[in-house]
């Protein structure tokens, strides 16, 4: 798991910039929206169902740099999977949401998942495994423990949040934020041919052409 | 608040008359707010039947856009057919957001005025100078604000300290009448444009009911009905226009329509029933069973149009959403129920009878362009997308050029436009308006309001970068004006060096056929 202590020391002078694209994905009513919502505002209200996708940013300033997300909210029914590559193409980091009250979601998550492995080599992206909603507790149908063995399989993040009572929102965010920079500070000790430059120096540069 | 707290100290006895007079300013607005939230329903209601008036005290309390919705377009509906020249007055902000600044001017007395314009004094507006005198001499916060010497307790003002506050007493005074008067003058414009809009629709009703629709076929394709149709259709036809332009084609009945309702709810009965036990192997599988299954659309149905708080459980057109969408997906299973529909079958529910609802909404979703969307059908949509860029580049290349230049494509604000054909994205009455258009051009008017909309924010637009144009496009601002964006939607011309719409997206077609290949979304004739 990458949720360690702030990575380095930082650097004098100038913060670099990094601009990632997060896409949120899973059933429909998991709490996608509700998320970016609880994560952007702080807020908590009834989201309308997404159609298509939605769009939020946010600046985290951290000490070794500053991380601008671009946070893509898709639509979750089933119905709409075969648009939803469009917007995970690309993607820097994906958090695969799901409620734990609900078995069914975890699944659908899991086949999410595979996706995403067809799209992206396994550096290439974050995969944050998201429970959803622990302030059903008494609805509870999937054990954390499960989701989290699933998540260290894979080699996922992990983490059970609640946007209601936000529950480790900003968390589960900022363990993404630190992952993302982790590898940009491998990346540069080693690069890799297939390293995609997110550096933002005045320009948009984590832009990669898409559909 | 007439009394201000006596001063405690001498010397801070200016800071609090200061505080004060904007804090009394600030409640003065309140009570204008007050009637219309809190206590609307309990204000004169029109002259109704009796299960009417107890259905709209039992929603006392809440929301504005839901009192509003009430007293406008339930009423307008419900008696359509009982007084159509009467309750054509309602041609006011139908129902859904209100702009906040619109909201202002909502006292009791305006209520009053509709209330009166509605029992027949409709055609004639109070007299300017009443209006006026209404107006200015309310209680305002400047007759609420009095300078009061200091307490006995106390040392009482030098002369020079006296003098001072009174001045600077007699300024802040001035100025809160300024103020006042400045906001008096707008509302009495906001009022009598209402007024003009009231008796415009007033008008253009008569001719739809008189003339039009008793000649429909004869009629729909004059000039002078498309003109008129343009303008907006009065909300107490609307439901009936769009139900003649929609059609039948599939000639459903009222009859079908009760066959597929009760397969819905044996369905339904049943699915809630059975359990779902599934390991991963088929879990694709049984999610998008229970999903096309009216379980979703259970769940959805409370988040359709939330803040009109009709459609949500309990609510009056709960269960009409439900029927609909239940009924729908028993009879168009290979379309089934796709997230999106729910705003449609409202729309139409806000509009039109049970059945009639139904038979608009079976039709509609069996157009080419909504089939394709409602289907998914990826390769359909690219073409529906490459057509609209063509018109783009050809309308706005300044900014199709802008959203090139981030790889922005089409689809990232087209599929939520198209797919609640705009009810979600803009406000409901300004989405009506589109439809009736919609229902007049077809497909056409979906694209040309997009880069309507497109046109009206070019200049914010080309400001910005991807995510934020991504972000301002799937949340477009809440007080859009219909008058703004049917000017740009008129300027927009559906034409590409002679070729209308309909050629182009047929061009792009046969392209598809002869090179199959191609998958680019940007590809062109």
């Amino acid at each position: 798991m990458a949720q360690k202590a702030m990575p380095g020391t930082s650097l004098e002078g100038i913060r670099p910039t990094y601009i990632y694209k997060v896409v949120l994905l899973g059933s429909t009513s998991v709490g996608k929206s509700s998320l970016a919502y609880r994560y952007v505002k702080n807020d908590f209200k009834e989201s309308l169902p997404t159609v298509g996708c939605s769009f939020f940013t946010q600046m985290l300033k951290l000490e070794v740099a500053t991380v601008k997300f671009e946070i893509w909210d898709t639509a979750g029914q089933e119905k709409y999977h075969s648009v939803c590559h469009l917007y995970y193409r690309g993607a820097h980091a994906a958090l695969l949401v799901y409620d734990i009250a609900n078995k069914e979601t975890l699944n659908r998550a899991k086949l999410w998942l595979r996706d995403l492995e067809k799209e992206f080599l396994p550096h290439e992206i974050v995969i944050a495994l998201v429970g959803n909603k622990t302030d059903l507790a008494a609805k509870r149908e999937v054990a954390t423990e499960e989701g989290e063995e699933f998540a260290r399989t894979k080699d996922l993040l992990f983490m059970e949040t609640s946007a209601k009572s936000n529950h480790q929102v900003n968390d589960i965010f900022m363990a993404i934020a630190q992952e993302l920079l982790q590898r940009e500070q491998e990346k540069a000790s080693a690069p890799s041919p297939h390293g995609r430059s997110t550096v933002d120096l005045g320009e948009s540069g984590a832009r990669t052409g898409c559909c | 608040p007439a009394a201000l707290p006596p001063a405690p100290l001498g010397f801070t006895d200016v800071n609090l008359n200061c505080r004060n007079t904007y804090e009394v300013s600030r409640r003065r607005s309140a009570p204008e707010h007050l009637p219309h939230g809190g206590t609307a329903p309990a204000a004169p209601a029109p002259p109704q039947e009796p299960a009417e008036r107890a259905r709209r005290a039992g929603i006392a309390g809440a929301g504005s856009s839901f009192a509003e919705f009430f007293t406008r377009n339930f009423f307008t509906k419900r008696t359509k057919e009982l007084k159509p020249a009467v309750q054509s007055a309602p041609g006011w902000k139908l129902f859904g957001k209100v702009p906040p600044r619109e909201n202002l001017p909502k006292d009791s007395k305006i209520i009053q005025q509709e209330y009166e314009a509605r029992t027949g004094r409709m055609y004639k507006p109070p007299p300017p100078s009443a209006r006026r005198k209404n107006m200015e001499f309310e209680p305002l916060s400047t007759t609420a604000l009095i300078l009061e010497d200091r307490p006995a307790n106390l040392p009482a003002k030098s002369v020079e300290e006296a003098l001072r506050h009174r001045q600077e007493y007699d300024e802040m005074v001035a100025e809160a009448k300024k103020r006042e008067i400045k906001e008096a003058h707008k509302r009495k414009k906001i009022m009598r444009a209402r007024f003009k809009q009231e008796e415009n629709i007033a008008s253009a009703m008569v001719i739809w009911v008189n003339e039009i629709l008793p000649n429909w076929e004869g009629m729909r394709a004059t000039r002078r009905v498309r003109e008129l149709w343009w303008q907006g259709l009065p909300p107490s036809v609307r439901g009936k226009v769009w139900s003649l332009a929609v059609g039948n084609e599939l000639n459903i009945t009222p009859e079908l329509y009760e066959i597929f309702l009760s397969r819905a709810k044996e369905r339904w009965k049943s699915f809630s029933e059975t359990s779902s036990e599934n390991d991963i192997e088929d879990a694709g599988a049984s999610v998008a069973d229970r999903e096309a299954s009216l379980e979703l659309i259970k769940l959805d149905i409370s988040r359709t149009f939330p803040s009109l708080y009709i459609f949500q459980k309990g609510g009056p057109y709960h269960d009409l959403l439900h029927s609909v969408l239940g009924a729908y997906t028993c009879y168009r299973p290979d379309v089934g129920y796709v997230q999106g529909m729910s705003f449609i079958a409202a729309v139409l529910i806000l509009n039109l009878e049970e059945a009639d609802a139904f038979i608009a909404f079976a039709n509609l979703l069996n157009k080419p362009c909504q089939l394709a969307f409602f289907r998914v059908d990826h390769s359909m949509m690219l073409k529906y997308f490459a057509a609209f860029e063509v018109f783009f580049e050809e309308n706005l290349p300044k900014l199709f050029l802008h959203f090139k230049s981030y790889s922005l494509t089409p689809d990232i604000y087209l599929i939520d436009w198209i797919f609640t054909l705009y009810s979600k994205s803009l406000p409901l009455d300004l989405a009506c308006r589109v439809w009736d258009v919609f229902c007049r051009d077809g497909e056409e008017f979906l694209f040309r309001t997009g880069l309507g909309i497109l046109r009206l924010y070019e200049d914010i637009l080309l400001q910005m970068d991807f995510i934020h144009i991504a972000q301002f496009l799937t949340k477009l601002p809440e007080d859009i004006t219909s008058e703004k964006l049917f000017s740009c939607i008129a300027a927009i011309q559906m034409q590409n060096s002679n070729k209308k719409w309909a050629q182009v997206f047929a061009s792009l077609m046969k392209d598809n056929k002869e090179g199959d290949k191609n998958h680019s979304p940007a590809l062109k004739s």
